[in-house]
């Protein structure tokens, strides 16, 4: 098992966990690989392709929704079997790109690349979506350390 | 032997398909990942090291082209290779793409 506790404020984590839920469920909701598929015409198998990037990609939220449905989570701390940690680091660049896509459509590349977006500024939704964003990337980075 | 038993009949419809056939499946292509705001440094330098069994420095370089240049080539090379490794990239979710090394 690897443990860790996150450098983050506990009333951080438990104020975006409920938005995290919502976001988890529209990245099973919006799932959309058909822009994966390199540029070959082969019909059968651009369907074997997507179908199995969807197969693959259920492991991987359910890593993640054993670490979001984790009661431990909410005071900071992290516990991810070894075996899962490769599901889970991908379960977490997934639900990125869905607060990317939704919460934080309005941000530019920039900012998120810089973080120099002003948040403060920002509509709460923005600001909730922002925290967990960066919430997930914190969980991320503090994973590949751990196994690296 | 085969080829010279071919390149004596160049009009003929088989042999053109099979000459593009070999041109095809003899193509090298390329793998390129492409840039994203999304994926942090060393998640994408982590996938470099797992998919292509890259030391820590080649990763790394290859991060920053991507991330500075916004695409890297990662590898080039037979076709099925380059889309079993397309494939992998893109089950750890980085934007990659294929073409041909012409």
């Amino acid at each position: 098992m690897i443990e860790f506790s996150l450098q983050v404020e506990a009333r951080i984590i438990r104020a975006v966990l409920p938005e995290l839920g919502k976001l988890f469920a529209l990245s099973v909701k919006e799932e959309d690989y058909s822009d994966h598929f390199p540029d070959i015409d082969d019909p059968d198998f651009k369907e074997a392709w997507i179908e199995g990037l969807k197969q693959e990609a259920k492991d991987d939220r359910n890593a993640l929704a054993r670490l979001l449905k984790s009661p431990r989570l909410k005071y900071g701390r992290v516990e991810v079997k070894e075996d899962e940690v490769e599901d889970l680091l991908r379960g977490l660049t997934e639900i990125r790109f869905t607060i990317r896509k939704t919460s934080l459509k309005k941000l530019s590349d920039e900012e998120l690349e810089t973080g120099l977006a002003d948040i403060p500024t920002k509509n709460p939704e923005v600001q909730i979506g922002f925290f967990a964003y960066l919430l997930m990337a914190e969980v991320q980075e503090r994973l590949i350390q751990e196994i690296s | 032997m085969a080829f010279e038993i071919l390149s004596s009949t160049s009009s003929s419809p088989l042999l053109e398909e099979k000459t593009e056939l070999d041109e095809q499946l003899g193509t090298p292509w390329k793998v390129i990942v492409l840039n994203d705001p999304v994926n942090l440094m060393n998640y994408v330098v982590m996938v470099f090291k797992k998919v292509f069994g890259y030391n820590d420095t080649k990763a790394t370089k290859h991060m920053m082209e991507v991330h500075e240049q916004g695409k890297s080539i990662l590898w080039v090379g037979e076709r099925e290779q380059a889309e079993n490794y397309a494939y992998q990239l893109q089950r750890w979710r980085l934007q990659t793409i294929l073409e041909k090394d012409d």
